[in-house]
């Protein structure tokens, strides 16, 4: 499978990678199925994203997917950051094929997760 | 983005032509274009030509040139081998033994043949990736038709006690009222021009060979039948390859195959030497400079060439693509798509986790490797391992 120009990068050069101990909240998503894991720590100030982490484990996809999350919601408020979808991920990483969707999905998944525990707090 | 250097490590999926055979093979395109089934003098030296590859192809094995049936490479003859004897032997029984660890080609077939209603036996093969005699022994039944257990693993590079394996089925065909019906193939795509194969030492019926595993190009394999061995013919409408395969031989690739056969039977000692002397200095670099790593399979009974270690905290694919854009090529077994994880069957075989088969890469080495190849090797990968490893959960959090 040839992957793009933009997903390489994003392999070799993981944005926002790591853990963040100040976080105000920090969601772990899991694919029961294949096992990928994605960790997303966020600091939200005045409703707003400040900094962002995150933690993969899982095939390629899930590692660039993270990584390309963190960039679209860094900087962004809460209302904007809902509305980032799986196709702007899909988009950010330069495209991926169909079956490796789910990488996409969960890191989705992680940002609501995220998002949905700090409306609650 | 784009490495300066580029290294092949990954010589058990395919290996460079040598120039030599590459040579060979652009003699024959433009010399022996005849068809080798016409009695005119072009065909004749067209014949001649296949004829000399077959005595070549035979010597490595220490088999019969009229033994060796030319096919399109190892699934091929896989399919051949275990199609022709289980179609042929229906009267006689049902029963296939395999293993846990065999080439897709021959689970691929023993599968199919499963669902036709043959009954696949399929041997575990412990920590070291090598199967037991004594489980053999006690999967053997009456109906039994066919044996099939690789010399040589494609992932793992074990080698398999063929010579047991070989004697003991021996004993069965021989005991009174014996199996007569009972064949052993071996797919030795792996081990053939690695190791000194000898069909009559190690008592196996058919071996399936592959030639572009020894710097030969793609597209051309053998299988070996042993006289006497009933085979139900796959390919018909042709009386090439003593009626076992119908088509028209492809001359070019036939004499490529056939010079690589020679090289690798002049070459072996030194060519052994060579990889297993960069394995050995790859497999210590690593330990010295990389923590928490697995090395899978036996770490004597196995090819010279061929190294498979799992990276713990870290998935296969993401540290080949990594290396890849380092200028360096190896491969993992495992696959994630759709997202259902499919670890390699072989490293899950050995017993390990998920976590463990998901994190192994195979290097392999060949010819036309050096030392600073291994060094330069090593220094990447340690620091793509890194890489990864800080973006685990599994080794960032628990620590």
């Amino acid at each position: 499978m040839s992957y793009s120009t933009k997903f390489k990068d994003h392999l070799a050069h993981p944005r926002n990678a790591g853990e963040l101990p100040e976080a105000n909240v920090v969601a772990d998503e899991q694919n029961p199925v294949c096992g990928d894991r994605l960790r997303l720590a966020l600091v939200v100030n005045d409703d707003r994203i400040a900094t962002t982490r995150y933690l993969a484990y899982g095939c390629p996809p899930t590692l660039v997917c993270g990584s390309a999350l963190t960039e679209l919601i860094t900087g962004k408020t809460v209302e904007e950051a809902r509305r980032i979808t799986k196709s702007d991920v899909i988009d950010a990483v330069g495209g991926l094929p169909s079956r490796k969707h789910h990488a996409a999905a969960l890191a989705i998944e992680a940002l609501n997760t995220a998002l949905d525990s700090l409306t609650k707090s | 983005m784009t490495a300066n250097r580029r290294i092949y490590l990954d010589h058990s999926a395919t290996t460079p032509v040598d120039p030599r055979v590459a040579a060979a093979m652009a003699r024959a395109l433009t010399e022996n274009y005849g068809n080798p089934s016409s009695v005119h003098a072009f065909g004749q030296q067209a014949r001649a030509a296949v004829d000399r590859a077959r005595r070549e192809v035979a010597m490595l094995i220490g088999a019969k040139p009229n033994e060796i049936v030319f096919t399109s490479g190892g699934t091929e003859a896989n399919n051949l081998a275990i199609r022709g004897v289980c179609e042929a032997a229906v009267d006689h029984g049902r029963h296939i033994i395999t293993s846990a660890i065999e080439h897709p080609s021959v689970r691929g077939v023993c599968d199919a043949l499963e669902k036709r209603g043959w009954e696949i036996t399929r041997l575990p093969v412990y920590d070291n990736g090598i199967i037991r005699v004594d489980d053999l022994n006690a999967a053997l039944r009456p109906d039994t038709v066919l044996v099939t257990l690789m010399w040589a693993n494609n992932e793992i590079g074990t080698i398999q006690p063929m010579h047991e394996i070989g004697a003991l089925i021996r004993e069965r065909r021989r005991v009174e009222n014996g199996q007569r019906h009972l064949w052993f193939h071996t797919d030795a795509v792996q081990a053939a021009g690695r190791l000194p194969l000898n069909v009559d030492e190690a008592g196996c019926d058919l071996l399936s060979m592959s030639a572009h595993k020894l710097y030969a190009p793609k597209g051309i394999g053998a299988l070996y039948v042993r006289r006497g061995v009933r085979l139900a013919v796959q390919n018909v409408g042709g009386h090439q390859e003593r009626e076992r395969r119908a088509g028209t031989e492809n001359v070019p690739a036939i004499v490529a195959f056939g010079e690589a056969t020679k090289l690798a039977r002049e070459e072996m000692p030194e060519r052994v030497a060579h990889d297993s002397a960069l394995r050995d200095r790859f497999e210590s670099r690593v330990k010295e400079l990389i923590s928490d790593v697995v090395m899978n399979g036996d770490r004597e009974r196995r090819l010279s060439h061929l190294s498979n270690i799992s990276f713990k905290f870290i998935e296969g694919e993401g540290l080949l693509i990594n290396l890849d854009l380092e200028g360096v090529a190896v491969s993992t077994g495992s696959a994630c798509s759709s997202g259902t994880l499919e670890p390699s069957p072989v490293i899950r075989a050995l017993g390990v986790n998920d976590e463990i088969a998901r994190g192994s890469i195979r290097f392999s080495f060949g010819k036309d490797n050096a030392d600073a190849d291994v060094d330069y090797v090593v220094e990447v990968l340690a620091k793509a391992v890194e890489r990864l490893r800080a973006l685990s959960p599994l080794s960032v959090v628990g620590r």
